[in-house]
């Protein structure tokens, strides 16, 4: 069956806000999944999101989504849920009327709508909250009847800015428990985060920004082997710590090593991860048992400092 | 999405947008203004009714007033007409009768009396006692009262209310929203934005037209109220709805043709004073620009469909005169056809501009 392309793509896109840059020469293809876009304020999050909703529109280049164009409101809407840092509720609403006067407004029937508004406001855990003020909420429940209107009429891309800002930490899993759900079918989930460990395990894919253009993408682990300039870290836990780290320290690739406190681990940097590799298979043929290899700096954590530096 | 659809789609926008409009901040002086002129045309009438019945309680028979001549005595009158409303001697007289007792001078006594014979009120004027002067006017005239509506609703309502009104309401649909942060709510929604701003124009020209219209309307009847029930049988038997449907006309078409222009502006321009000042100052030379120009305004449309030409003052400043000085008007149909088209072409450019619009809550 063909249809529209089933990715987000920007094509040569940028954006300016008078003098100020905003995004340069972006030119991305965002699978289905969940994608964090990384980068430290006034990076370009922010506009690429906007972007892709048609909230601004690009100086150059072509932007589409699923195949559609963001100029196109009324078809890309449909498909899309953007839950911005904004409050947009009219005064006086409560989340119900919030979340279902956007569904009437899609075109649903008013029993479906109010049905559908239900649901969005249930996975959000604020069901019970539902019939009061939106003016009432507390940061983190406005966060979540955003994300209750971003999400109740079942879109295929769901943009989220900065989504578990304000959540506490039962609702924040459960919030990232709801975007694995969608990326599991198929839909994009593409959000901005400032929490690096939170963007490490709820990511797919990382977009990291700065000063407007795009400084690396991809999944973190092949983010990661793309950096030469930094040696790959690696924590080995072994019995005989100080005589594999004397092993390891013979060979030409290895950087430097660090016996841990306790005497069993080692940070190893190495240049050549294929070399390391194969070195620690003839270690551990050589009969010095490793307990474990875990890759130290394959995070956003290290990929920020890497890439970007300590502003965040 | 079927036209239907996109008809429900502004219905529902300009619903949800008129409680923004009715009870936003904002609008609280756009009532003060629209209701300004009711509130003095209340005062005028209840002065008026007022003035009637106590005055109505010393009632002189007009007979006996027109029996009064010039050269009678202030003694003579009251034996003819009773005692009158308002008696007074001047502070001269007084000064004079001190001055004579000292034996001074000749300075005249003045005494003024004043009477009502149930719709006019006559005014004597006496010297050392003798009638000079003899005058009488209804306590209420229905032509001046006419007169004066018709210049409040040209030169107050619809060059200043309307226009400042419309300014208030129309330039907020956008860019109050934008102030507010919560235009995105709007563009996030699966709405043609050609359908967003039909919402939007709809839901501002129900409430400017309910706002000025009404105003119009309630200073309307309110001018009436006092007046004499004989006179205002005539009136509506005669011309009396023809001219309320077209004050009322007058309003509402004033706040289509303001409010388009102003909706463009809050889509074009940041700053309100701007196009406020350019407009005002566009429409107050309407009157002295050639043929051509002044057809591009929208008080050039609507004042000629006022049934009541405004008074105007002869003594007044020769600028104020060519300022107030209304074109030559076209006839009633044109002046509708042409509102409509400088409306139409208005919201035309307006939906251009609706469409490249972006969100950029930070510059605002």
């Amino acid at each position: 069956m063909s249809g529209p392309a089933p990715e987000v793509v920007f094509d040569d896109v940028s954006k300016f806000y008078g003098e100020v840059l905003g995004v340069n020469r972006v030119t991305l293809r965002i699978p289905p999944g969940i994608t964090s876009l990384v980068g430290p304020n006034g990076s370009g999050k922010t506009t690429l999101m906007n972007l892709m909703a048609g909230l601004i529109h690009a100086d150059r280049g072509v932007l589409t989504v699923r195949g559609l164009s963001p100029r196109a409101p009324e078809q890309l809407m449909r498909v899309l849920g953007y839950a911005t840092q904004y409050d947009a509720a009219p005064r006086g609403a409560t989340g119900m009327d919030f979340v279902t006067t956007g569904l009437l407004l899609a075109g649903f029937p008013a029993g479906e709508a109010r049905a559908r508004a239900g649901r969005a406001l249930e996975r959000v855990r604020m069901q019970e909250a539902a019939p009061r003020k939106v003016a009432s909420y507390s940061k983190g429940m406005r966060q979540r009847v955003r994300l209750a209107q971003a999400i109740a009429h079942d879109p295929e891309v769901l943009v989220l800015d900065e989504p578990l800002n304000g959540l506490d930490p039962l609702v924040r899993a459960e919030t990232i428990a709801l975007f694995r759900e969608f990326a599991a079918m198929g839909r994009h989930v593409i959000l901005s985060s400032h929490v690096l460990q939170e963007v490490d395990i709820i990511s797919d894919q990382v977009i990291l920004i700065a000063n407007g253009m795009i400084i690396a993408e991809g999944q973190i682990r092949s983010v990661r082997e793309e950096i030469h300039e930094h040696p790959s870290q690696y924590m080995i836990r072994c019995r005989e710590a100080s005589r594999v780290a004397s092993l390891l320290f013979e060979m030409e690739h290895i950087t430097q090593v660090q016996i841990q406190d306790d005497r069993l681990g080692l940070l190893v940097m190495t240049r050549n991860r294929r070399e390391f590799s194969r070195a620690l298979t003839r270690i551990s043929l050589a009969g010095h048992l490793v307990e474990s290899v875990v890759p130290a700096d394959e995070n956003m954590g290290a990929l920020y400092e890497y890439l970007i530096g300590g502003e965040r | 999405m079927s036209d239907a659809a996109r008809l429900r789609q502004v219905w529902m926008i300009a619903r949800l947008q008129l409680m923004r409009v009715f009870f936003s901040k904002r609008s609280f002086w756009v009532y003060l203004l629209a209701l300004f002129p009711a509130v003095i045309f209340l005062g005028h009438g209840v002065e008026v009714k007022w003035k009637r019945e106590r005055w109505g309680a010393q009632k002189t028979s007009e007979a006996a007033l027109q029996s009064i001549r010039r050269g009678d005595s202030d003694e003579e009158v009251l034996r003819k007409a009773g005692t009158p409303v308002t008696d007074f001697r001047s502070e001269s007289f007084r000064r004079h009768r001190a001055h004579m007792d000292e034996g001074g001078g000749s300075e005249p006594e003045r005494r003024y009396m004043m009477f009502f014979d149930g719709a006019n009120r006559w005014d004597l004027r006496f010297e050392n006692g003798i009638l000079q002067n003899k005058r009488s006017r209804p306590l209420n005239d229905f032509d001046d009262d006419r007169q004066i509506y018709a210049g409040v609703f040209q030169y107050f309502y619809l060059r200043l209310a309307i226009f400042f009104g419309c300014l208030g309401i129309f330039m907020n649909l956008f860019r109050g929203e934008m102030l507010d942060k919560t235009l995105h709510y709007w563009f996030l929604i699966p709405v043609r934005r050609e359908v967003l701003l039909a919402g939007k124009y709809l839901a501002g020209l129900m409430a400017s037209v309910l706002i000025f219209g009404m105003g119009a309307v309630l200073s309307f009847v309110l001018m009436l109220w006092p007046q004499d029930a004989a006179q205002l049988s005539a009136f509506w038997q005669a011309e009396g709805a023809a001219h309320l449907f077209w004050y009322a006309a007058a309003a509402g078409l004033a706040c289509a043709g303001y409010g388009s222009v102003f909706l463009a502006s809050g889509l074009l321009l940041r700053n309100p004073i701007i196009p406020a000042v350019v407009i005002l100052a566009w429409e107050s030379i309407n009157g002295i620009l050639p043929t051509l120009l002044q057809k591009l305004s929208v008080l050039y449309y609507v004042q000629a469909l006022c049934p009541t030409p405004p008074p105007v003052d002869a003594n007044a400043p020769l600028l104020v005169r060519l300022l107030s000085a209304p074109a030559e008007p076209p006839p009633a149909a044109v002046s509708v056809l042409g509102v409509v088209a400088v409306t139409a072409v208005v919201l035309w450019l307006s939906a251009r501009a609706v469409r490249r619009l972006e969100i950029n809550y930070g510059v605002e």
